[in-house]
């Protein structure tokens, strides 16, 4: 029995070695930052002045609708982006397949917008839909419309869909397509015996046994969707946004500009818990079918 | 005659360097090194002189893309401000209340204040008696307007706001796609400041009290004049500060712009195709036999609460901000146009030159007329950036058709601004009336 848990001891600090280097940065600069956030978030603040609250800040995030009206952005993303995203980047990752040794070339240019920061990428965009010097006028122009203005509040939002889809579809694609060719070629040979054709196999052999990649890359998207930031902060130098667009935008700006700090943090953490809240709840529910029905 | 001069020679003298004993006390502590944050461009040139004179303090200049937001974080922390912090008047009240900045009346007290920057002064740098420290650049108000266009379309440089009116008018009939002038799709310092110009005031704190009171005649005066030509499309609001914008007054789309006397180095970088286009003049008033202005932006320096060595930074704020020797360097290297301090009297004429971008115009001489134009003075409120949100949220509102009258406006904007410093927690606000002066 002793010399058992010796041996299951030996083992078990041998697995913590090999994970001492992520466990050292993942405890240092995820866990230990969130428990000073959630300790930050039980305080009041103005100035450097300081003092315990408990949970009022929480009490007064939940009836502060600036707070919740910021989800519409990220909504709108997951019901819209995310999904559009997938079965773009699907179609993309099955068309390299058809390709010799999928497509380089076009993998690479696909790719290309994931490696521009997203800044950078959106000081670009910012001149596309240009009031005035956008290279798109002259197009408009040879079909008689003038004084064209992209940029309206109520435009914000498809356009922060066209950025996102161009930026991110590519890299989604190499994703997808990573998982394509580690299906094994014996079930399309199979298919294509019993006179499948290439749509067939497409969407009755190959996209089932996508639905476990594309079920976690749905997740991780809607994660980057409740944190949208970057591109509708670029966008805020071209039109009026309020403080609170998006979740993100609100607690940086909270913090940032108007210095509350604790608030901020304590929404943060609520942002977290949802974030968590949702992934756990989507895992449970649609992934058990999914992943059982793989097996 | 001679004798005369002579005489005269040496009272001035006299009371310059009795002046100077009385302004710029003498450092008594130990060697020291003190920081400073500011985005001021090129301001080693002064700072160079200042240790020339102060050898025993050494200023250690930094400057952060991401001022305020460093700034902030540090005054939640409770550490790390630097012992000087370069703030925008619109901000400093902010800042003030929040405890950010010590007072340095020890080092300079009121009388010294205003015979260095003027009584006005004592609204951007001060708190209920406590000094925090020197104004920098003026942001008084200007008109900058296209001699090109001018020329061009006959027009005439407008002494009164009716007078702009009605160019505003001939030029919007006459050029249909071009602007006249087009005022910022919020930027509440430029709404604000217009009020300001006219002699008037939205808000003010004294006594414990903070004041707000959107809907006084001259603000509504204000906000009706330009509600009636934007109304009536002759102009139209338009986001500022952004490359379409900047465009459109490199291209020679946009006649004039009111805005601030530091916009004149703005232009000359972002604008570079319109040189020798552009002219200067005090803005429009309402009663031009009794002329105000007002200011749009500017800075001033303070002292921090982290600062452990406050002698050291009062002194260098006081000196940077009023020594000729410094004012000189603060034109000529680092582009400002107009400095606040009274002393700039003693530079400025031998500064102000003519200026190829501006047509060969003495633009400084200008600036300096309208920046003392300036008779009236208050406090902004604390909650700077979101009064500014507020007032794009509803101009924007209207630019997309929600809000049909552009005066309606104001009172709109003051119910949310109110609703702000509840929010924020200040429970000593009096809403409509200001306090008499």
């Amino acid at each position: 029995m002793i010399r058992l848990n010796k041996a299951r001891l030996k083992a078990t600090m041998k697995a913590y070695l090999f994970l001492a280097p992520f466990l050292v940065v993942f405890i240092g600069l995820i866990v230990y930052p969130i428990g000073l956030g959630v300790r930050l978030s039980l305080y009041g603040q103005r100035g450097a002045r300081m003092w315990y609250v408990g949970l009022d800040n929480y009490k007064r995030i939940l009836s502060d609708s600036m707070f919740w009206e910021s989800f519409r952005i990220p909504l709108f993303l997951l019901l819209i982006q995310v999904p559009l995203m997938l079965l773009l980047a699907t179609i993309i990752a099955l068309f390299y397949e058809t390709r010799k040794n999928g497509g380089p070339l076009y993998r690479f240019i696909y790719y290309l917008p994931y490696t521009i920061p997203g800044i950078v990428s959106g000081i670009v965009w910012s001149y596309i839909f240009s009031d005035s010097m956008s290279p798109l006028l002259p197009f408009l122009e040879l079909f008689g419309r003038t004084g064209v203005k992209f940029l309206t509040r109520s435009n914000v939002p498809g356009i922060l869909l066209i950025i996102i889809l161009w930026q991110f579809t590519g890299y989604t694609a190499f994703l997808v397509y990573s998982a394509l060719i580690a299906i094994p070629k014996e079930y399309s040979e199979a298919a294509q015996l019993d006179g499948a054709g290439l749509w067939q196999i497409a969407l009755r052999i190959k996209l089932p046994l996508l639905k476990g990649p594309l079920f976690t890359l749905f997740i991780f998207n809607a994660i980057g969707a409740m944190q949208v930031f970057n591109e509708p902060w670029m966008l805020g130098n071209l039109v009026v946004l309020p403080l609170n667009y998006t979740p993100a935008m609100y607690i940086y700006n909270s913090a940032f500009s108007q210095g509350r700090f604790t608030y901020a943090a304590a929404m943060g953490i609520i942002l977290a818990v949802i974030t968590c809240g949702f992934s756990w709840y989507i895992l449970r529910s649609a992934g058990r079918q999914i992943l059982e029905r793989r097996h | 005659m001679k004798k005369s001069f002579a005489a005269l020679f040496l009272v001035v003298l006299l009371s310059v360097s009795a002046f100077a004993a009385d302004y710029y006390p003498e450092y008594t502590g130990r060697p020291t090194t003190i920081t400073m944050w500011a985005w001021t461009s090129n301001e080693n040139y002064s700072i160079e002189e200042f240790q020339k004179v102060y050898p025993d303090i050494t200023v250690v200049w930094e400057d952060f893309g991401v001022h305020y937001e460093k700034a902030q974080t540090a005054l939640a922390a409770g550490s790390g401000l630097p012992d000087v912090l370069m703030v925008e008047y619109s901000f400093a009240p902010e800042y003030m209340d929040l405890g950010a900045f010590q007072p340095i009346n020890k080092w300079l007290d009121e009388e010294t204040f205003i015979a260095l920057y003027g009584e006005e002064a004592l609204g951007w740098c001060s708190m209920d008696g406590q000094i925090y420290g020197t104004p920098q650049d003026s942001g008084a108000i200007a008109l900058f307007y296209r001699q090109d266009l001018f020329d061009q379309y006959g027009l005439e440089v407008p002494r009164t706001w009716e007078e702009f009116a009605e160019q505003a008018r001939k030029f919007k009939a006459a050029a249909p796609d071009l602007e006249f002038n087009a005022p910022p799709l919020g930027y509440a310092l430029w709404w604000v400041g217009l009020v300001w110009q006219s002699g008037g005031k939205m808000f003010d704190y004294s006594d414990g009290n903070w004041y707000i009171d959107f809907t006084n005649p001259i603000a509504e005066k204000v906000f009706e004049f330009w509600g009636e030509l934007i109304d009536e499309g002759t102009i139209n609001v338009t986001m500022w500060w952004n490359a379409d914008w900047y465009n459109s007054l490199n291209m020679g789309t946009t006649a004039t712009v009111l805005n601030g006397c530091w916009f004149a180095e703005w232009l000359r970088y972002n604008a570079p195709d319109s040189e020798g286009m552009w002219r200067v003049i005090a803005p429009p008033n309402f009663d031009p036999s009794n002329p105000h202005n007002g200011m749009l932006g500017g800075s001033g320096f303070y002292v921090t609460a982290h600062s452990k060595n406050p002698e050291a930074a009062a002194i260098f704020v006081n000196w940077l901000n009023s020594h000729p020797d410094s004012l000189r360097c603060l034109n000529q290297y680092s582009n400002l146009p107009i400095m606040v301090s009274k002393r700039y009297e003693e530079v400025v004429h031998e500064l102000a030159v003519d200026d190829a971008f501006f047509g060969g115009q003495n633009i400084v001489e200008e600036l300096w007329h309208a920046h003392n134009l300036i008779n009236t003075t208050f406090v902004g409120l604390p909650i700077w950036s979101n009064l500014d949100n507020a007032l794009s949220l509803l101009l924007q509102d209207y630019v997309d058709g929600k809000i049909e009258r552009f005066a309606d406006i104001l009172p709109m904007w003051e119910e949310r601004v109110i609703g702000f410093m509840e929010e924020f927690g200040y429970p000593n606000v009096i809403i409509g009336e200001l306090p008499q002066d």
